[in-house]
C-alpha cells in the first residue's frame, strides 16, 4: 500500500512540476533569446522580376504582333523558344540575336513603311523610338542619343496573325526591359603595374532565374574587363578559373577549379569582395574561397579600405597666391616650404598622393615643391601650353603638352627630364585638361572648351600608353566645361557653364548615368574626394570655398574670404 | 502483463498519435494557407487597382496596352515581389500572365508559365474576379533538381476600364511546412515510442510487485507442506497480499498446533499401553504361579475342574505373549529398539526358524519345501529379531496354508539378502497386502484363531525389518495363495535398490504373462514400496 502511494505521490509531484514549469500557457514568456549573426548577412540574391513572352495570337495585328516580339526579346535570354513563334522558318534560320544590344525608351511607335497594302505579301512596318544606349557584347553599357528606326516585315500566318519575316539581327529592348532585367553592377580589377589597388568596371549584367546574383557577378569577374579597361587592368584570376558552387549558410563558400595561383589570395579574395559588397551582396558576411573544394583563403568583412581609398584626405586651398590647409570646419594655416607663400604666377596647383609635394603652373612650365620647411620651388618641366598638372599614384607627374602634341611624364624620384607617354589618339585634338583617377588607371581628358573623354592607361611599365577613350559627355556649342574633378573611381564631377546658367553633374565613367547636383552661387572650380565635394565659389563678396553637404542638397560656406582652388590630393 | 499492456498502449498510442499529428497537420497547413490566400488576395487588389487607369493624378490615356514609363505594370510587380529599389525578398513568387496583350506578363524567381498546374489555370479562367482557388501541388522549377511542395493559388484580376483579364498565380513554397510538420511528426512518433516502453515498464514494476509475493507465497505453501511447520511469510504494507499472508501464518500456525496436539495425543496413548502392559505383568506373575499349581495337580481334580485349569494354562500363556508382544512393540513406539548386528548366514536362521515351525506344522500336516541357495547368504542382521520376523510369517504360512506345501526361498545378491515365504492358502484380496501389517487386523474377524496369534505379529515383523533398513512386503491373490517378501541390505544401515527375489511367485509372473501376453495389465498387488521390487 505504501509503495502505491509513493507512487501516486511521484506522479503528483513530476505533473505539478511539468504543470508549474509551462506555466500552463502555450508559449511561455521568456528571453533573453540570442542569436548567431554571422549568418544574417546579405543574400546572394535579390529578388527582381521577369517578362513572360506569350506566343503570338491570330487575333493581333501588326502593331501586337511586333510589340509582341519586342516583348520576347525581353524574354529572349530566359525563354528563347517564345520568340521564335514569331518568326517565319525563313527568319527564324537567319536572325541572329548577338550583337549589342539596342536599348530604346519605353514609348515607341510602329509605323507601317509602305503604304498599307492588305494584298500585299509582305508588309514593311518601322519600329521609332529614342534609342537610350547600347548594351555591348562585353556587358558595357555605352548611352546613345537620337532616333534610330528599325524595320520588321511581316507576313500574314495561316489561321490568322502575322508573323515576322525579316528583322535586323540584335535584340530590342525598351528602357524598362534593361530596369527589369539587368543591374549595373560594378566589377573589380586590379591596377596594372602594383596590383595594390582596385579599378572599377562598371558593366550591366543580364539576371538569370536560375542562377544567384552573386554567380552572375563572379561568373563575369572571371572573364576580362570591359574594352574600356582593356589592356589597363589585371586580375588575379588566370584563364581557366571555373566557379564550381556558392553556397551561402554561415558564410559564404565559393569553390573554384583551376589554375589558381596561391599568392594571390589577397587580390583575389578582394576582386571577389569589393565585386559581390559594392553590389550589396553578402555584405558584411564571412566569404570563404575553396579551390576544388579545399580551403582556399577565409576573407572575414573589415572596416580596412586601402584596396579602394588610400590617398591622403587633407584637403588644401590657396588663398593669395599661397597653398593652405583646410581643416573640417575652415583654415588650418598656410602649408610649410615657398608654397605656402603668397606670390602670384603659380596656378593649377596638384597635390601628390601622400600629401608631400605640390605642383603647379607657371608661365614657363611646371613647378614642383615640397611641402616641408625647406621646400623650394623647381621647375621640372618646360613648355608654355602645358595643361595644369596632375599627379599619378605612383608618384609621378603627368602635363599634355597642347604645343608639341605630346603627353609628358615627370618622376621626381628618378629626377630625370619628362618622358613622352604615347597617346595616339589624343594627336591632333585640343587638350585641355587632363586629370588622371586616383586608381591610377582611369584618366579624364578634355579637349576644346566642351568635351570630357576618359581614356585608360594602358601596357606595362615599359610601354605605358593613354587610350581606350570615349566620349564622356559633352556641352552644347557655345557652353564651356570650367572644371573637371576625379570624386571617386568612377565619378567624376564635371562644371559646365552656358547661357542658361551653371550645371554641375557627377557623371558615371562606366555607364555614363548622370545625376546633377544642385548649386546655389556660381562656382569657380571644384574638387572631390569620396564624399566630400568642396567648391570655389564667386560671390559679391569674393571667392568663397564652400562645401556639398551630405544629403547632397545644399552647400555650407567653410571658409569665407579670399580663398579659392580648393584641392585634395590626386584626382 | 506485460505483452497485453504494451499491446494496448501500442494501440492506444497509434491511435492517439495519428489523431494529434493530424490534427496538427491541419492546423498547421489551414492556417498557411489561409495566410497565403489573403496575401494573394491582398496583392491582386493592389495589382488591380494599379493597373485600373488614375483618372485624377495620371494623364495616362485609357490605352494602357501601351507601355509607357513607368508602367504600371512594372511597378506594382515590383512592389508585389519585392524587387525594387528597397525590396526585400518575398517568400512566394509570383506570376502575372495576360494572354491576349503582348508585353503584359511578368514573372518573379524562377516561375514560368507552365509550373501553374492546368487544372488551376481551368479554375481561375472560370471563377468569377475576386475569388481565390489554390492547389498544392509538387513543381520542379526551372534550374532545380528536386520537385517542391508549392501552394499555388490563382485569381482573376479584371481591369473594367480596359476590358483586360490578367492572370495572377501566387507560389507560395510549402517546404518549411512540411519540414516543420515532419519534425512534428518524428517527435510525435519519439514520444510514442517512448510512452510505450514507460508503459511497458510500469505494467512489469507493477506485475513484479504483485507476483513475488504470491510466488513467496506459494513457495512457502510447498514447504510447509513438505512438513516444515516453521514456514511463515513475511507481512509488509497493509494491501491484500499482506492479509493473504497473514492469513497464511495463522493457518501454518493452527495447523502445527493440531499436528503437535495429535502427536501428543499418540504419545499418550502409547504411554498407557506400555504402561498398562506393564503393570499387567505383575499380578499376571502372581496368576501364572496360581495357575501353574492348578494345573500340576489337575490329575487330582474332576474332570470338569482340570479341564478348566488346562484351559486357564493356555489362555494365559497366550495372554503372556500378548503382553509380551505389546511391551515390544510399546518399545518401538517409545524409540527404544536397538539391534544387536552381527554377520551370520541367513539360511542357518532359516532353518532354525523352520525348526521351531516343524511341530505346528506337522500339525497341520504341512511340509516345507526349502529353496537355499549353495552359497552362504552373510548379512548383518540382529539375529534374534530377524528370527522372529521368519518364525511369524512361517506360522501365518502354516495357519492360512489350509494343509498345503509352504515354500521358503532364500536369495542374495551383492547388496541384499531376501527371504520369501509362499503358501498356497486363500490368499489375500486387493488391498489386504499392506493392511495386513495393522496392529490386530484379521482377514476374517469370524475366523477363529487356532495358534493363538496376537494380531501384533506382522505388525512386529514390519518394525523389525524396518530397524534393519529393511523391507516386508505382501503379495496375495485370492485363491492363488500368499507371498510375504523379507528383504535386508547385506551391510546394516545401507539404503536398499532392490529385492533379490521377486515379490510376485515366478510361477505366478510366468503364467501371468504367458497368458497376457497381448494384453499386458498391471500387476494386481503392488503393496508398498513398489517400485523396488524389480530384479
Amino acid at each position: 500500500m505504501t509503495r502505491t502511494r509513493r507512487l501516486a505521490a511521484a506522479l503528483a509531484i513530476v505533473a505539478a512540476v511539468a504543470l508549474a514549469g509551462s506555466g500552463c500557457t502555450v508559449i511561455p514568456v521568456t528571453g533573453p533569446l540570442t542569436v548567431q549573426e554571422t549568418g544574417s548577412g546579405d543574400p546572394l540574391s535579390k529578388p527582381f522580376q521577369r517578362m513572360i513572352a506569350i506566343p503570338p495570337r491570330p487575333t493581333w495585328g501588326p502593331d501586337e504582333t511586333i510589340r509582341g516580339l519586342q516583348a520576347a526579346m525581353a524574354a529572349y535570354a530566359d525563354d528563347p523558344s517564345i520568340l521564335a513563334k514569331y518568326l517565319t522558318p525563313e527568319a527564324r534560320a537567319a536572325w541572329n540575336p548577338s550583337g549589342p544590344v539596342a536599348v530604346i525608351e519605353d514609348e515607341y511607335e510602329i509605323v507601317p513603311s509602305t503604304p498599307r497594302d492588305d494584298a500585299a505579301q509582305a508588309q514593311t512596318f518601322t519600329l521609332k523610338g529614342r534609342w537610350v544606349a547600347k548594351i555591348e557584347e562585353d556587358d558595357s553599357y555605352t548611352p546613345t542619343a537620337g532616333v534610330s528606326p528599325r524595320t520588321f516585315q511581316l507576313v500574314k500566318a495561316e489561321g490568322g496573325g502575322y508573323r515576322v519575316s525579316g528583322l535586323e539581327d540584335g535584340l530590342l529592348l525598351t528602357n524598362a526591359d534593361v530596369t527589369r532585367a539587368y543591374r549595373a553592377t560594378n566589377l573589380y580589377y586590379l591596377t596594372g603595374k602594383t596590383q595594390d589597388r582596385l579599378v572599377v568596371d562598371r558593366v550591366r549584367l543580364r539576371l538569370k532565374p536560375t542562377q544567384t546574383y552573386a554567380q552572375t557577378i563572379l561568373e563575369r569577374l572571371l572573364k576580362s574587363p570591359s574594352h574600356a579597361l582593356k589592356g589597363a587592368v589585371t586580375t588575379s584570376f588566370p584563364p581557366g578559373t571555373k566557379i564550381e558552387s556558392i553556397r551561402s549558410d554561415e558564410r559564404v563558400v565559393i569553390n573554384l577549379s583551376g589554375p589558381l595561383s596561391l599568392s594571390a589570395e589577397d587580390t583575389l579574395s578582394a576582386q571577389i569582395r569589393y565585386s559581390l559588397n559594392k553590389n550589396e551582396i553578402a555584405k558584411g558576411r564571412v566569404i570563404e574561397i575553396q579551390v576544388d573544394g579545399e580551403p582556399y583563403t577565409v576573407d572575414r568583412p573589415s572596416a580596412d579600405d586601402h584596396w579602394l581609398d588610400d590617398t591622403s584626405d587633407t584637403a588644401y586651398y590657396v588663398s593669395k597666391g599661397a597653398v593652405h590647409y583646410m581643416g573640417q570646419d575652415g583654415p588650418a594655416g598656410a602649408v610649410p616650404g615657398a608654397a605656402g607663400e603668397q606670390r602670384t604666377g603659380y596656378s593649377g596647383f596638384a597635390v601628390s598622393r601622400d600629401g608631400a609635394l605640390i605642383a603647379a603652373r607657371t608661365s614657363t612650365g611646371i613647378s614642383v615643391a615640397g611641402l616641408t620647411q625647406e621646400g623650394r620651388w623647381q621647375e621640372v618641366i618646360q613648355g608654355t601650353r602645358l595643361t595644369p598638372p596632375t599627379w599619378h599614384r605612383d608618384g609621378s607627374l603627368w602635363t599634355y603638352d597642347s604645343q608639341n602634341g605630346v603627353l609628358l611624364r615627370y618622376d621626381p624620384i628618378t629626377g630625370r627630364g619628362p618622358d613622352r607617354v604615347a597617346a595616339p589618339k589624343l594627336s591632333g585634338l585640343d587638350v585641355t585638361k587632363l586629370r588622371i583617377a586616383r586608381d591610377g588607371v582611369r584618366v579624364a581628358v578634355m579637349t576644346g572648351e566642351n568635351t570630357v573623354h576618359i581614356g585608360a592607361l594602358t601596357g606595362g611599365s615599359a610601354g605605358t600608353m593613354l587610350g581606350a577613350f570615349q566620349v564622356l559627355t559633352t556641352t552644347e556649342v557655345g557652353n564651356k566645361i570650367t572644371s573637371v574633378a576625379w570624386e571617386d573611381d568612377e565619378h567624376v564631377l564635371v562644371l559646365a557653364e552656358g547661357k542658361a546658367g551653371q550645371t554641375l553633374n557627377e557623371i558615371n565613367v562606366g555607364d555614363g548615368e548622370v545625376v546633377g547636383v544642385p548649386l546655389k552661387d556660381p562656382l569657380e572650380s571644384v574638387t572631390a574626394l569620396g564624399g566630400r565635394v568642396l567648391a570655389e565659389a564667386m560671390t559679391d563678396q569674393g571667392a568663397k570655398i564652400e562645401e556639398l553637404d551630405q544629403d547632397r542638397q545644399t552647400w555650407t560656406v567653410k571658409i569665407e574670404s579670399d580663398a579659392g582652388s580648393p584641392l585634395f590630393p590626386l584626382g | 502483463m506485460i505483452t497485453s499492456t504494451l499491446v494496448i498502449s501500442v494501440i492506444v498510442v497509434v491511435v492517439l498519435g495519428m489523431f494529434l499529428s493530424e490534427q496538427i497537420d491541419r492546423s498547421v497547413v489551414e492556417s498557411s494557407q489561409s495566410s497565403s490566400f489573403s496575401e494573394a488576395f491582398a496583392d491582386r487588389l493592389q495589382i488591380a487597382d494599379a493597373l485600373a487607369p488614375e483618372t485624377d493624378d495620371q494623364s495616362k490615356p485609357a490605352d494602357s496596352g501601351k507601355k509607357g514609363s513607368g508602367n504600371p505594370l512594372d511597378e506594382v510587380m515590383d512592389i508585389v515581389t519585392g524587387s525594387g529599389e528597397n525590396g526585400s525578398k518575398k517568400r512566394y513568387d509570383v506570376l502575372i500572365l495576360n494572354q491576349s496583350v503582348p508585353g503584359q506578363s511578368r514573372a518573379s524567381g524562377s516561375v514560368v508559365p507552365q509550373d501553374v498546374p492546368p487544372n488551376l489555370q481551368r479554375n481561375v479562367q472560370k471563377t468569377a474576379d475576386g475569388r481565390s482557388v489554390g492547389f498544392v501541388v509538387k513543381i520542379r522549377f526551372i534550374g532545380e533538381s528536386q520537385p517542391r511542395l508549392t501552394f499555388v493559388v490563382g485569381g482573376m484580376v479584371h481591369v473594367p476600364a480596359t476590358g483586360q483579364d490578367y492572370e495572377v498565380y501566387h507560389f507560395f513554397p510549402f517546404t518549411e511546412e512540411e519540414e516543420l510538420l515532419s519534425t512534428v511528426r518524428l517527435a510525435i512518433v519519439v514520444v510514442g515510442l517512448g510512452l510505450v516502453l514507460l508503459l511497458a515498464a510500469i505494467a512489469y514494476l507493477v506485475a513484479r510487485q504483485v507476483v513475488t509475493p504470491v510466488r513467496l507465497a506459494r513457495q512457502a505453501a510447498e514447504r510447509l507442506a513438505a512438513g516444515k511447520l516453521d514456514e511463515r511469510l513475511k507481512v509488509r504494507g497493509e494491501d491484500d497480499l499482506a492479509r493473504l499472508a497473514n492469513s497464511f501464518n495463522e493457518m501454518a500456525a493452527n495447523l502445527a498446533l493440531k499436528i503437535h496436539q495429535l502427536e501428543e495425543l499418540s504419545q499418550v496413548q502409547r504411554q498407557f499401553v506400555s504402561d498398562v502392559s506393564h503393570e499387567l505383568r505383575t499380578p499376571l506373575t502372581t496368576v501364572r504361579m496360581a495357575a501353574d499349581l492348578l494345573y500340576d495337580a489337575r490329575e487330582d481334580f474332576d474332570p470338569m475342574a482340570s479341564r478348566s485349569a488346562e484351559l486357564m494354562q493356555a489362555q494365559l500363556e497366550r495372554f503372556e505373549s500378548m503382553l509380551a508382544d505389546l511391551l515390544e512393540i510399546s518399545r518401538y513406539d517409545a524409540g527404544a529398539a536397538t539391534l544387536d548386528l552381527d554377520s551370520v548366514d541367513v539360511r542357518d536362521v532359516v532353518l532354525r526358524a523352520i525348526g521351531d515351525s516343524e511341530a505346528l506344522a506337522e500339525r497341520h500336516s504341512t511340509r516345507f519345501e526349502l529353496r537355499l541357495p549353495n552359497e552362504p547368504c552373510m548379512a548383518e542382521i540382529d539375529n534374534r529379531r530377524v528370527e522372529r520376523i521368519l518364525r511369524n510369517l512361517l506360522f501365518n504360512a502354516i495357519e492360512h496354508g489350509e494343509g498345503r506345501d509352504v515354500v521358503v526361498t532364500v536369495g542374495a545378491d551383492r547388496d541384499a539378502v531376501a527371504v520369501a515365504v509362499r503358501d498356497h492358502g486363500i490368499g489375500l484380496k486387493a488391498g489386504e497386502e499392506t493392511m495386513v501389517f495393522d496392529r490386530f487386523w484379521r482377514a476374517d474377524p469370524s475366523r477363529a484363531r487356532t495358534i493363538g496369534g496376537t494380531g501384533l505379529g506382522l505388525a512386529i515383523s514390519r518394525e523389525d525389518a524396518t530397524l534393519h533398513g529393511g523391507w516386508l512386503q505382501a503379495w496375495g491373490q485370492p485363491g492363488e495363495g500368499s507371498q510375504f517378501r523379507l528383504t535386508l541390505p547385506r551391510a546394516a544401515g545401507s539404503d536398499l535398490k532392490g529385492s533379490p527375489l521377486s515379490l510376485v511367485p515366478p510361477e505366478i509372473e510366468m503364467r501371468r504373462t504367458w497368458r497376457t501376453a497381448m494384453t499386458p495389465v498391471l500387476l494386481p498387488a503392488s503393496a508398498d514400496g513398489t517400485g523396488h521390487d524389480e530384479d
